[in-house]
């Protein structure tokens, strides 16, 4: 036979369908989020390491002055490579505003992918890479005009070696807006102005390296280097373990990861606590009838799977619908987010047994043993205590004493407080993790504005430029500068640090740096939580050659990490001749150095990338952060608040029977909600501010660069406000449930 | 051999000066079968003596034996499925479940057992086939009065125990239900332990127990058992 209290189940849901609703919504929202996050960003990675081979990605390449012809190719493969010719040539285009690097098709390495469309056929069509295109509205049938000639787009592709548009290796970001890559015909390339060809070729090693990231692929490409040096001059050396475009796509993805789980399983468990405490009161009510049951053999086992059977259903059919949803439409909106930060490849969506354990599995794991725990401790009371409706472990001895001078309202009050203190804490830990997501959605995009601001006012000059061979000009005061990266020590998690070297009496920089002293920049000190009288180790990128450092100063600059060093001082330290130096500040325009000696210039745009990047792939998910946010604390304040309505039905009936008012009525049971609400809001504004921060720098740890966490009062104020606002609806629902409490209620039910 | 044997059952509550001792020493015999009704004045402890028998409460000492097995040796385990196999319990209170219907009711009882009696015959005995579908709240407090006593039966347990099973309800509806119960006791032959504070009831019963402050003051068979027809008070 089965167990016929399990027709109650479904009642029980029926009863409380707003209640399991709500739940079941936000849990499927959830989880169906993060699946959707896990999921694409699986299928995506996957996809991504797949495409090295799929598309036989490079293991580098080097650009030439000029074009090698057969015998110095087939001495450059006696290194043990395999060297292919992909020369581009780099056209600003009209209209827009970008520079569009052009290849031939690539038919043996770094071949193409397609995604939509068609490969160009003639010399006057085009295909560009989607991500460029989509940033710029660029579609198929439309044209891309550059000086003198207009392509046709036939095609949408995206080219393997660029998974992350960067123009130039030593770019600080990535740029898909400002730059992009497009291919066109054999006919097409000869068409192009030639004046700006790049000898770039390809290689790939006869035994390439097994981890093409490790320190083997690194010396590689060094001695590979080396060797290459002798035979021809060199312009440009990009070994695959060291091609932002080609690795930082790969880098980036996963690296959410840690935190959307987190943020599934904070929320689980104030699911889980919910559910428990509103379990708890449904077993207070029917305390006689559990009695009975247990009176006449039903065992606690049974009793404790009863009362955990609806919220378990719940939370399961939200897994089912939130993976489904996951699947299917979010996964599309968060592979959306990689796509439009990353040139990547096509890709399928891949079952993905991680996602399921992670979203489904361990959230189901951690509701049933919250609950289990719960239930088990109460239902252990003997069946006798459960008649008696005697369900305190400890018996109070007295009831505690208050103040008689006190007002009866506000004591009825207090005591109205005491009785539900589980429930106030529950709450308070609702109010706390709904302030917290509520925060990071609505501070995230000042942040970034702010950081943009504050970056753009402490640039060091309006002009800087980085030489590929030192230059003299002539430009008023321009300022000489050294550039050097090294890399941070001591931590797993290894990023760049600039170290600039800065003449003395600098026009720019406007601190006196020591002869042999240092000053970091603020984003240095900030991320590292470094003081002046700190030492720090840094070393060489691809040598073990340490340098350790005292710092004598801190300087505002929020947007890069860098070290700041005496010029001399600076060649002295890295063995650089006594006059050499990187590149220039300046206030104007440096027009007298041949365009193809710079490097590259940087400007406000390549100090802000990491913030629009930031803006472009985590942007649309802030609002989801807002929305769980508020929902998370309607959800936890409401049920909550409706038990403290529920356990005091009799005595609301009774008050109204003696001739309380609404109003009265409302100050006791209500007031005393909205007081604790509105304590725990602004108490969770200070406690989730010291949250934040560090979940912030926690998060910052895993990334390259640093956005100071500064949030602005405002944002503390609107999570405030949002708060209230939703708590006087709650209060509202909450009013209405009081005043419909008939005044027989007291006498019905005798207990 | 008596079916059911309690034997200096001591029971005492609080400690130091607030101890009260509620049971002080009480043993009886009761034979398969019977209708045993338990006297006493309000806090007599029949309550608790008929909660020790039926294994939610602990005696302090003594020990319970029925049908040759002692209670007092179950762990909390063993007592449950002892419960759940032997015994049916009535309370003053219905303690019916508020969203399941009558039937279902009925049938909650009726899960426990391995070979329960036909829960539309229970509706039909106990008048309340009509009434099947309804929630409890729709019934009178006598029909819901008699679907717990359904609930108890339906498993038929070798002993049903009533606390004060018609404690809430009036003249008649209070005969209905004692009708009943000597119906079922007929029909099924199941040992029956009736608590109440109604003198008059023990005119029904085949043995009477008085008790007071703690001890038993009169144990006797009734030979002048008369059907609860013949019932007044
Ligand atoms: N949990 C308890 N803690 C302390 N004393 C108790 C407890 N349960 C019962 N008692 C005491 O034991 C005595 C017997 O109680 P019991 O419920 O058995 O009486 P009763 O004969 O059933 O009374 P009534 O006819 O009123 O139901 C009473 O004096 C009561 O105060
Ligand atoms: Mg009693």
């Amino acid at each position: 036979m089965k167990n016929p209290l399990n027709k109650r189940i479904f009642r029980e849901i029926k009863d409380e369908a707003g209640k399991y609703l709500v739940i079941f919504l936000l849990m499927t929202a959830i989880i169906g989020i993060v699946s959707g996050y896990l999921i694409g960003d699986e299928s995506l990675k996957t996809a991504y390491d797949e495409s090295f081979k799929k598309y036989n990605v490079e293991d580098g390449n080097f650009e030439l002055m000029t074009k090698a012809d057969k015998s110095l190719i087939s001495s450059i493969e006696d290194e043990k490579v395999k060297i292919y010719e992909n020369f581009y040539i780099e056209e600003k285009t009209e209209k827009i505003s970008s520079t569009v690097r052009f290849f031939k098709n690539r038919k043996q390495v770094n071949k193409v992918c397609l995604w939509d469309g068609e490969l160009p056929k003639y010399e006057t069509e085009v295909a560009i890479d989607r991500l460029y295109a989509k940033n710029n509205e660029l579609e198929i049938g439309d044209t891309l005009r550059i000086k003198n000639k207009s392509l046709k787009i036939t095609g949408i592709v995206a080219l393997s070696d660029y998974s992350a548009l960067y123009r130039n290796n030593t770019d600080f970001m990535f740029d898909g807006v400002k730059f992009g890559v497009a291919i066109v015909t054999e006919d097409g390339f000869e068409s192009l102005p030639q004046n700006h060809l790049h000898y770039s070729y390809s290689w790939k090693y006869n035994n390439p390296p097994a981890d093409p990231l490790g320190k083997k692929a690194i010396d590689m490409g060094n001695d590979f280097m080396n060797s290459l040096s002798k035979k021809a001059v060199i312009t440009n050396f990009i070994p695959r373990c060291s091609s932002n475009a080609i690795n930082f796509a790969g880098e980036d993805m996963g690296g959410d990861r840690v935190m959307f789980i987190t943020f599934l399983y904070l929320l689980i468990i104030i699911i889980s606590f919910v559910f428990a405490v509103t379990t708890s009161n449904t077993i207070r009510k029917e305390a006689n009838v559990i009695g009975t049951l247990r009176a006449s053999g039903y065992k606690k086992s049974e009793l404790i799977c009863h009362y955990m059977a609806p919220s378990a259903i719940v939370l399961l059919v939200a897994a089912v619908v939130g993976n489904i949803l996951g699947y299917t439409v979010l996964e599309k909106y968060i592979s959306s987010a990689f796509l439009n930060s990353y040139s990547l490849t096509t890709y399928k969506t891949l079952i993905n047994a991680t996602a399921f354990i992670d979203t489904t599995v361990i959230p189901l794991i951690i509701l049933l043993l919250i609950n289990f725990i719960m239930l088990a401790r109460v239902l252990s009371l003997s069946p006798l205590k459960f008649l008696r409706r005697d369900l305190k472990r400890h018996q109070r001895k007295k009831a505690f004493r208050l103040n008689t001078k006190i007002h009866i309202l506000i004591r009825y009050r207090l005591r109205v407080f005491f009785q539900n203190i589980p429930n106030y804490i529950t709450i308070f830990a609702g109010i706390f993790f709904a302030s917290i997501i509520m925060v990071f959605g609505i501070m995230y995009s000042p942040l970034l504005e702010n950081f943009e601001e504050k970056t753009v006012d402490s640039m060091l000059a309006p002009y800087q430029y980085v030489l590929k061979v030192p230059a003299e000009t002539k430009t008023k005061d321009a300022e000489k500068y050294g550039a050097y990266e090294l890399k941070t020590t001591g931590r797993d998690f290894v990023e760049e640090i600039s170290v600039l070297g800065i003449h003395k009496n600098s026009k720019y920089f406007k601190t006196d740096i020591k002869d042999d002293g240092i000053i970091i920049s603020s984003a240095y000190a900030d991320k590292y939580s470094l003081k002046i009288g700190d030492k720090i180790t840094l070393k060489e990128s691809y040598e073990d050659k340490k340098y350790t450092f005292k710092i004598n100063g801190i300087y505002e600059y929020p947007s890069t990490l860098a070290v700041f060093i005496d010029i001399d001082n600076f060649n002295k330290t890295f063995d650089f001749d006594k006059d050499y130096f990187t590149g220039y500040f300046s206030k104007e325009k440096i027009k007298d150095i041949d365009e193809s000696l710079i490097a590259s210039q940087i400007t406000k745009d390549d100090l802000t990338k990491t913030s629009r990047q930031l803006e472009i792939s985590m942007g649309n998910m802030m609002n989801l952060f807002i929305c769980a946010g508020v929902g998370v604390f309607m959800l936890v304040i409401y049920l909550l608040a409706k038990i403290i309505i529920e356990k005091n039905t009799q005595s609301i009936s009774m008050a109204k029977i003696l001739g309380y008012n609404r109003r009265e009525i409302s100050k006791i049971y209500i007031h005393t909600t909205s007081i604790v609400t509105v304590v725990s809001l602004l108490l969770c504004m200070f406690i989730t501010h010291k949250a934040i921060i560090a979940i912030w720098h926690a998060m910052m740890m895993e990334y390259s660069g640093w956005l100071p966490p500064e949030i602005p009062i405002i944002t503390y104020v609107k999570v405030f406000i949002l708060g209230v606002v939703t708590y006087a609806f709650v209060a509202l629902i909450l009013q209405r449930k009081a005043n419909k409490i008939p005044m027989d209620e007291a006498l019905k039910n005798v207990e | 051999m008596s079916y059911l044997e309690l034997c200096n059952i001591k029971k005492s509550y609080g400690d130091g000066e607030s101890k009260t001792e509620v049971l002080k020493g009480i043993s009886c015999e009761i034979e398969k079968g019977s209708i045993c009704v338990l006297l006493g004045a309000s806090g007599s402890g029949k309550s608790t003596l008929l909660n020790i028998i039926g294994g939610i409460d602990n005696a302090d000492s003594g020990y319970i034996s029925i049908d040759g097995e002692k209670t007092a040796d179950m762990n909390e385990k063993e007592l449950t499925l002892y419960r759940r196999k032997h015994l049916g319990y009535i309370f003053q209170m219905y303690n019916l479940i508020p969203n399941l219907n009558i039937k279902e009711n009925i049938e909650v009882g009726a899960y426990l057992s391995e070979n329960p009696l036909d829960v539309d015959d229970i509706l039909k005995t106990l008048g309340l086939y009509e009434h099947r579908h309804k929630l409890p709240n729709q019934l009178s407090g006598g029909q819901q009065q008699r679907t717990a006593i359904g609930r108890a039966i339906v498993k038929n347990p070798d002993i049903l125990l009533c606390d004060e099973p018609t404690g809430a309800l009036d003249y008649n509806t209070s005969k209905e239900i004692l009708k009943l119960i000597e119906k079922i006791n007929k029909k099924y032959g199941n040992t029956i332990i009736i608590v109440t504070h109604n003198d008059a009831i023990k005119n029904i019963a085949d043995r009477v127990i008085k008790l007071r402050d703690g001890v038993i003051r009169k144990d006797y068979v009734n030979e002048t058992k008369v059907p609860v027809s013949e019932l007044e008070w």
